[in-house]
């Protein structure tokens, strides 16, 4: 069957929403869900439309028996991210010390889509400027399906040969994570899954040459701003 | 239909929040969470495994999976809560068929045939007390665009579509219930499916959005 037919994919994902795909066909289908972005598309769209519809079910608490066991599952479960809370009042403290002048910048499109429009970040220099880098900013594009990234510095940026700039998106909540290096303070960057859920904070940071090697920022803040999307 | 995060409720902003915190291991978020929706996706998993002890444990399934996959939620692409109910309700389905395997299971043959592997999954419905599925069809009578829309469909396409729905039945099950042929069933189902869709596309332009 050829899955990549739009008025296939958008009937098998209805009736995979609905409930009323089953059996072989439902597994297939969920199998088939990683590797075509078209049926993840109409599935998603039909989950929304269809979704709603479960609001007018009465609510049914379940015994505390369930949560009990849910932590209890949990509970040995580390997440990559656990151990960085600490280092986030750090990280908070140096945006604010800095007192940055940052702009977030909706763009707003005079005809107003389903999907976001772009945000524009403008990255402004801290004043923390060790290892050579001169004073400038850079302004990230995020594109408004939220799926990337692209940096341009505002005017040539320069780092020691050993150093790399590295860009993070910090969380209100939560340890930064790594949107990868920029060379020259440029770079278009693929934004995967819920990489800027909660994130309220773009900062670039002078990191060993090819990035982090812990995956957490090690060097000082060069460029940071704020932004909402 | 996605919605611009400005038209979101405090409530899909706040699970969206806590969501975002538990993917970065917050378990006192991902508390938050579970008591905030967990009476819905219950009350969801029950009216399609009506046992009480299965559904509890598909429902620690559940959060067990969100849990793990809460980092792969994306805000911008789902609401919340229809993220989480979708979970839900896939798990729920799965465990009827596997209630099909279990040998205490009383399952009924198959009257309408079919060489359909879904038209195997025929089981037991229970009659209680429980608002009908055409009941809670009825009660969802807010603003929502999708519960206009069913009023469009005829009263046995809504029918089956409520069967199908709220309570998990296959199409062998609904044509079974309504005691109609598996074949009117299933182009019901399909032509109720979309009619709704051109009819959600309708009130979307209508909104002055692009469909």
């Amino acid at each position: 069957m050829d899955y990549g037919r739009p008025d296939l994919a958008d009937s098998l994902a209805a009736e995979y929403v609905a409930g009323t795909l089953r059996g072989g066909a439902r597994r297939r289908f969920e199998s088939l869900l990683p590797a075509h972005a078209l049926l993840r598309e109409a599935t998603r769209v039909w989950q929304e439309r269809l979704m709603p519809l479960t609001e007018s079910i009465a609510p049914v608490q379940p015994s505390g028996e369930v949560w009990r066991r849910v932590s209890e599952r949990i509970g040995g479960e580390a997440k990559a991210a656990t151990g960085a809370w600490q280092r986030l009042s750090l990280w908070r403290g140096l945006t604010t010390f800095a007192s940055v002048a940052a702009i977030g910048l909706a763009v707003l499109l005079a005809n107003p889509r389903a999907v976001p429009p772009p945000v524009v970040v403008v990255l402004a220099a801290t004043g923390a400027l060790p290892g050579g880098v001169q004073p400038a900013s850079l302004v990230a594009s995020i594109s408004g399906d939220g799926a990337t990234l692209v940096a341009r510095p505002i005017v040539p940026v320069s780092v020691q040969a050993d150093r790399s700039l590295e860009l993070w998106a910090v969380p209100k909540d939560g340890a930064p994570r790594s949107l990868g290096v920029l060379p020259g303070g440029s770079g278009t960057v693929a934004l995967r899954g819920s990489v800027l859920a909660g994130v309220d904070t773009l900062a670039v940071t002078i990191e060993p040459f090819g990035g982090s090697p812990t995956g957490k920022a090690t060097g000082p803040i060069v460029y940071a701003g704020k932004f909402s999307l | 239909m996605v919605k611009p995060a400005a038209d979101w409720t405090e409530r899909s902003l706040d699970l969206s929040r806590l969501l975002a915190r538990a993917g970065l291991g917050d378990r006192a978020a991902f508390a938050t969470l579970y008591e905030r929706t967990s009476s819905h996706l219950f009350a969801v998993v029950l009216r399609i495994n009506r046992d009480r002890a299965q559904a509890e444990d598909i429902l620690q399934e559940v959060y067990v999976n969100v849990w793990r996959a809460a980092q792969s939620f994306d805000a911008a692409q789902s609401q919340p809560l229809t993220w989480l109910t979708s979970i839900a309700r896939n798990r729920a389905i799965d465990s009827l068929r596997r209630v099909q395997t279990q040998p205490q299971f009383q399952t009924v043959g198959s009257a309408a045939g079919g060489t359909d592997p879904e038209d195997e999954d025929v089981y037991d419905t229970v009659a209680d007390a429980a608002p009908g599925p055409l009941d809670l069809l009825s009660r969802a009578t807010d603003a929502r665009a999708v519960t206009q829309c069913m009023d469009k469909l005829t009263a046995l396409q809504r029918q089956s579509v409520a069967l199908a729905f709220y309570q998990g039945l296959s199409h062998a099950e609904v044509a079974q219930q309504l005691r109609q042929p598996l074949g009117t069933v299933k182009s019901w189902v399909r032509r109720a499916l979309m009619t709704l869709k051109s009819c959600l596309q309708g009130a979307v332009v209508r909104d002055g959005k692009d469909a």
